[in-house]
């Protein structure tokens, strides 16, 4: 099951394959719009009545928690949850969420959540969404990473959507594109003959339990390219890049005729990392092309990938304050008669009556 | 003859109030500025002060003003332009000696 949280998280589960989704959200309104098999409304007060959204302010979402506490907590068990870093009600829903999974003593296995979150791309995208980014990530994932009771963690970005300049629509089907096809592989497995090694569901899911960094990537495989060459021209622009890779996985679809024992080359470059991968072989006779589907698990610092947003949020607040020095620039000098001046201060100063008739007197009239 | 004119002067000047007060006062202040105070700038100045909020009653008093030879009205360049007269700065000089009080001008700055 994929649990949407937010604006984001809500129009992302929509598009996956695959099971129920059930979406969570502040505002009833856009609740309402979001295609889903369940709909949970999080319920937040002000001073003026009923919220109708977190305005990008996490604080709001993580009182809005409260509504809904035993009821995601017992959801988030086994399951998916996606949303966006940036906003309010997504993130800070997923901040609680993912505090209470870390203080947790132990998660079983099959318990455990997988996270899918969509980051923003910090050079287009406003600065709140690139501060609440740096929170979430240095303190909720982070914990959660530390204590093990988490499991993959998915870390999107929406930087491909600016630089293709693609609807919202078109990138969200995108991301669903690529994960339905990872998350496809204990089917296909399943659908296809096999022919080395196994993913069942059950590996999968152990696989998805495990506390890391899941990057992933589907490409149809070149049997006499180096694999390195491969990855390094197949990369998955929707997802950050990987650290060095602590486990493995992959799915091998080879076409009839083809020789299966190319998937030897592919364990041999994972042996070269010291890295042990899990991994099927099937024939799959609708391709023309062998295709590999490829995960890898990385324990990147939170600390590390925060660094990147950090660093492209100072240089914005130092654009800012450079801006702010230069609006506060020096004026104009201002022309003044010295004589009205005079007359206005005279007339402040002295007596009306006295000027009036002065003035008569200069003009002639008196 | 001269005891006649003199009352009918301290009538006419007795039944001005505020805003030709205003009206003399300003006018005479343009001129010493060398500025030129025009009807449309007494219209401004007295609907600000809240003495009227149409031309016609400015026009009103600013004809009461011109019978009584208090004020005279120059058609200069399109603009027809108040300057005070001797009568009225005569008649200034009592009205201000009565107490009245002499307001600021939008248009001249204070």
């Amino acid at each position: 099951m994929l649990i949407g949280i937010g604006g984001a998280g809500s129009k992302l589960s929509s598009t996956f394959d695959g099971g129920s989704n059930v979406v969570i959200n502040i505002s009833e309104a856009e609740l309402n719009k979001a295609k889903a098999a369940q709909r949970i409304l999080a319920v937040v007060h002000s001073g003026r009545g009923k919220r109708e959204g977190a305005k990008k302010n996490p604080e709001i979402g993580k009182t809005a928690f409260i509504s809904i506490k035993d009821q995601l907590e017992d959801m988030v068990r086994g399951n998916t949850v996606i949303t966006s870093t940036g906003g309010g009600t997504g993130m800070g829903i997923t901040w609680k969420v993912l505090e209470s999974i870390a203080q947790k003593d132990d998660v079983p296995e099959e318990e455990k959540t997988t996270f899918i979150l969509v980051l923003p791309y910090a050079d287009r995208e406003p600065s709140e969404y690139v501060d609440n980014t740096i929170q979430f990530i240095s303190q909720p994932v982070s914990w959660a990473i530390d204590s093990g009771n988490t499991g993959n963690v998915f870390l999107v970005s929406n930087k491909e959507k600016f630089v293709n300049r693609m609807t919202e629509a078109e990138f969200n089907g995108l991301i669903a594109r690529r994960f339905n096809a990872f998350f496809q592989i204990p089917a296909k497995c399943e659908e296809h003959a096999s022919l080395e090694g196994h993913i069942d569901r059950e590996d999968f899911s152990l696989y998805l339990s495990k506390p890391y960094f899941n990057y992933f990537v589907d490409f149809d495989y070149e049997h006499k390219k180096p694999l390195d060459e491969q990855l390094a021209s197949n990369t998955n622009r929707l997802m950050l890049e990987p650290d060095t890779p602590l486990e493995a996985m992959f799915l091998l679809e080879v076409p009839n005729h083809a020789d299966e024992r190319m998937f030897y080359d592919v364990l041999d470059h994972f042996e070269s990392r010291n890295v042990v991968p899990i991994y099927a072989v099937v024939r799959n006779p609708n391709l023309q092309v062998p295709h590999l589907t490829l995960s890898l698990l990385y324990a990147r610092k939170p600390h590390d990938l925060v660094n990147d947003f950090i660093r492209i949020s100072e240089k914005r607040t130092r654009d800012k304050i450079r801006k702010s020095i230069e609006q506060h620039g020096t004026f104009g000098p201002k022309k003044v008669n010295l004589e009205q001046e005079a007359m206005k201060e005279a007339m402040k100063a002295g007596k009306k009556e006295d000027e009036v008739i002065s003035v008569l007197k200069r003009i002639g009239k008196l | 003859m001269e005891q006649p004119l003199t009352k009918l002067f301290d009538q006419q000047v007795g039944n001005l109030d505020q805003a030709h007060v205003n009206l003399l006062y300003w006018s005479a202040m343009a001129e010493d500025r060398k500025m030129r105070y025009n009807i449309t700038n007494a219209f401004d100045d007295l609907k600000y002060l809240q003495h009227t909020r149409t031309k016609q009653a400015v026009y009103a008093y600013i004809e009461a003003l011109r019978v009584c030879c208090l004020l005279e009205i120059r058609e200069e360049g399109n603009k027809k332009n108040l300057y005070i007269t001797e009568y009225g700065a005569r008649a200034l000089e009592t009205l201000v000696n009565q107490g009245y009080t002499l307001q600021p001008s939008h248009f001249l700055g204070g």
